[in-house]
């Protein structure tokens, strides 16, 4: 009893204090957007390659239950990720640590409340499919047909994205920056995973909803059945896509899942193996442990001294007196704050990370020119996560007040941040630079530039705006995710043919301006202390 | 120890600038919420020297830190650096500004000097400078062994230490440290308060805090301030000579003592096997056997406080 009593109130506590945060206000926006999608049909679903359900309270329901399995199966654990470590940085942690708070417990309290946040994002999209429908007079509503993909399907896959995102929390190194990079491969994974699974697609296979973790085919076999029972002898293939609506869509009714048993139990299934990662999160998690911690950083410093830093030998204390300075002081030098900036940039990295950086240099020199331009990718992704505290590591140390009352804060630090940033992606790329004049490629190398110029700038950018490197961290995997996959409208750098490369450069300049805005905003904002 | 780099021409320029050196604040406010201000109507003048600025937790000593730092914007006032209003041209003061603030992070991968050096460069001192002042601060604030060790790895004291480096980096004109000396030994306190000492006269040194001793060791004026309203602006001498007659002592018996707490100031309590001698801050005798003692500024303080939240 007084455990459960301790896990309403380490719940509790968690959820308001995120609920009062402005980045709720962010999430509910999203699910508003997602409701929006959803309603407005620019997502949609279908049976190929024209056939479409019948708009009703049961289909509005599946494609707002697809849509946010989607978009809150990504977005949801960057937006929940982050509780555990503030405990960390907050220090409440450590207070926590000398009650007799167990592991589990504690991991149990911060998978509630990340559930219950992402549960509200689901509550808060069903109110708004039932008003929707009921402006959009909707024949026949029904309420039960609405809510029952959202709570039995998108319910259960949001806990198993918070229990990852609680498991992740307590790995030490997945905690981090590279922790949001590692969870967008393994929700593409999933993804893709889940409908190949069972060879889903073809008609008449039977499914596998214990591969289903977002319910995709569940779904997608319900409505796929649907479609052949209103048009016998067709084989369309369930889809979900975004774009333009079809010109003479063939229509067909959908009345929900049959929810079986099998169907439920699956749904169940995924709760119990989120319960099971909490579980497994306790066996990791170092219960705000210093001396563990103390140990990370030491390994991550080699020149870090074995022992915590004691304190100096006293010097006498009548000794004390410090040199007044010439006049020469407080005039502003631009290569000394680039090559602070620089320094700060690159400090903390391991051998191996520089190792990494010149073997792909070098590879980008001696590859075919195809290799090339994919080892540019890579070169370029390599940095992420010091790119991602472009802009907003001032927020992150809390180094704030003492770097913002300096002169010229906007107008002095924020080019020589950007600037630092540049030379690294410039560095990091150079072998392929060099690649590209020796081979006389043109295009290429105006394009080598554009990138060059665009990814400090959109870093800089997030990074100011969000002050928080989570969104530029998961905004730019997916960025590279889709470059790699060929995508010509995302290729800032010129590497696919189509390439849009020179609009990239307008853009660069679009988002150093908002970057600029930004920080000045944040200097004349209320306060900017904690 | 004198100057490395003697230059007898500085002092006259400096005496130049200390005659011009002045802070003005005028009608200075901090709305937080509708029904909260952190701040109201708070004038001051600030001329070289050390005025400690004393008050109880949330009285708003931050908030008027933060704004004279430019940190935060006030609601109503204005703040003059030499006559010139640093809301609108902020950078002006940031030129000559040192600040160490209350709570304040640092970059844990770099070490002590990089550090330094890179709030250097930000504060605009070249290379030359920066070395050598970075050089000559370690060694005043005690880190020259610490020095090149990842700030990660240091104590509070020690980071406390490089906040307080960091603020006299370009050799400020108007020097904030709010609460300094929280987080230090008494030892590294008495060097820090010494510090104070060797560079007030030639600057403006705001120091806020709730530590009275500190303030009486340096501080050339106090200015004490309650639920975001100046209530005293004096010097020390001044603020011992309001509370002569007021502060007295005299021994009672230990259960006496929670009954005299409800009608009285307390400002001291000494047990001794008899009973305690009890310290108490009042306008007359408040007992015949009650007899006259000295008063200190932590008495005043103390007196001042609870006055206004009398009044209130």
């Amino acid at each position: 009893m007084n455990s459960l009593r301790i896990l309403h109130h380490l719940a509790r506590a968690d959820f308001l204090e995120r609920i009062r945060r402005y980045s709720f206000l962010i999430m509910l926006g999203l699910v508003v957007w997602i409701g929006y999608l959803s309603a407005s049909g620019q997502f949609r679903m279908l049976v190929s390659p024209d056939k479409v359900g019948i708009v009703n309270s049961a289909w509005a329901g599946g494609i707002m239950t697809v849509t946010v399995t989607t978009t809150l199966g990504l977005v949801g654990f960057y937006i929940v990720k982050g509780s555990v470590n503030r405990d960390y940085t907050t220090g409440v942690g450590q207070i926590m640590a000398t009650t007799p708070l167990s592991r589990p417990l504690y991991m149990l309290g911060k998978w509630l409340s990340n559930f219950a946040v992402l549960g509200l994002a689901i509550l808060i999209l069903l109110l708004e499919g039932i008003v929707m429908n009921l402006l959009a007079g909707t024949a026949g509503f029904n309420l039960a047909a609405l809510a029952a993909p959202l709570v039995i399907i998108a319910l259960p896959c949001v806990g198993l994205v918070t229990a990852v995102a609680v498991l992740f929390e307590s790995v030490s190194w997945l905690r981090g920056g590279l922790g949001n990079v590692v969870y967008f491969f393994v929700f593409i994974v999933a993804v893709s995973a889940s409908p190949l699974s069972s060879a889903f697609g073809k008609p008449g296979t039977p499914i596998n909803p214990y591969m289903d973790f977002n319910g995709w085919q569940i779904i997608g076999d319900s409505i796929q059945r649907a479609a052949t029972a209103a048009y016998p002898g067709s084989a369309g293939i369930f889809g979900f896509i975004g774009g333009t609506s079809l010109a003479d869509p063939k229509l067909f009714p959908w009345n929900g899942v049959s929810w079986t048993a099998d169907i439920l139990l699956s749904r169940l299934f995924f709760l119990v193996i989120a319960a099971g990662l909490v579980m497994v999160s306790a066996l990791f998690f170092d219960r705000f442990n210093p001396a563990r911690l103390l140990r990370i950083k030491q390994t991550k410093t080699r020149s870090i001294a074995a022992q915590p830093a004691a304190a100096s030998a006293a010097i006498p204390v009548s000794n004390v007196h410090l040199t007044p300075l010439a006049g020469t002081r407080t005039r502003f030098r631009f290569g000394g704050l680039f090559l602070a900036e620089l320094k700060l940039f690159l400090k903390g990295q391991r051998w191996w990370w520089y190792v990494v950086a010149g073997g792909l240099v070098i590879a980008q020199m001696v590859t075919e020119l195809e290799v090339t331009r994919i080892l540019l990718i890579v070169a370029w992704v390599w940095p992420i996560l010091i790119l991602s505290g472009l802009g907003c590591r001032e927020q992150r140390f809390d180094t704030r007040q003492i770097v913002f009352s300096a002169p010229h804060p906007v107008a002095n630090q924020l080019p020589a941040t950007w600037l630092s940033a540049f030379v690294v992606i410039a560095a990091l790329g150079c072998g392929a630079l060099i690649k590209f004049i020796l081979m006389g490629e043109t295009v290429s190398i105006l394009g080598w530039l554009t990138g060059a110029i665009f990814i400090p700038s959109l870093a800089l950018a997030l990074g100011t705006m969000t002050s928080s490197s989570k969104v530029f961290e998961a905004l730019y995997v997916a960025w590279i995710y889709m470059l790699y996959q060929k995508v010509s409208a995302l290729d800032f750098a010129g590497l696919t043919p189509d390439s849009p490369w020179y609009l990239y450069a307008p853009l660069a300049l679009v988002l150093l301006v908002l970057a600029w805005l930004a920080r000045a905003w944040q200097l004349t904002a209320k306060h900017i202390s904690k | 120890m004198n100057s490395k780099w003697p230059n007898q021409n500085l002092e006259v320029i400096k005496k130049g600038a200390m005659k011009k050196m002045k802070l003005s604040i005028s009608h200075l406010s901090k709305q937080y919420r509708r029904d909260f201000w952190g701040l109201r109507d708070f004038d001051l003048e600030l001329t070289p020297g050390v005025i400690g600025l004393l008050g109880p937790n949330g009285a708003g000593k931050s908030t008027l830190m933060r704004m004279l730092a430019t940190i935060t914007k006030p609601t109503e006032g204005s703040v003059k650096w030499n006559d010139t209003d640093i809301l609108k041209s902020p950078d002006t003061l940031r030129a000559v500004l040192g600040y160490l603030p209350q709570d304040f992070g640092i970059y844990p991968n770099l070490t002590g000097k990089e550090f330094l050096e890179y709030m250097a460069a930000i504060k605009g001192l070249d290379a030359k400078t920066a070395r050598r002042r970075i050089e000559e601060l370690l060694v005043v604030v005690n880190l020259v062994n610490a020095a090149k060790r990842p700030l990660g790895g240091y104590s509070g004291g020690m980071k406390q230490r490089v906040g307080i480096a960091q603020a006299l980096l370009n050799d400020p004109q108007l020097l904030i440290v709010d609460e300094p000396t929280v987080g230090l030994d008494p030892e590294e306190r008495v060097r820090f308060r010494n510090l104070l000492s060797d560079l007030s006269g030639e600057r403006i040194i705001l120091l806020s805090t709730h530590i009275v001793s500190d303030v009486e060791a340096t501080a050339t004026e106090i200015v004490v301030i309650n639920k975001g309203r100046k209530i005293q602006h004096a010097t020390p001498e001044k603020l011992l000579q309001l509370m002569e007659g007021k502060v007295w002592q005299w021994m009672i018996p230990s259960n006496d003592l929670p009954g005299l707490k409800q009608k009285h100031l307390i400002s001291g309590v000494i047990r001794h096997d008899k009973g305690v001698q009890v310290r108490v801050v009042s306008d007359s005798a408040p007992t015949p056997e009650a007899q006259p003692d000295t008063p200190s500024l932590e008495d005043a303080y103390l007196h001042l406080v609870s006055e206004q939240g009398v009044k209130q």
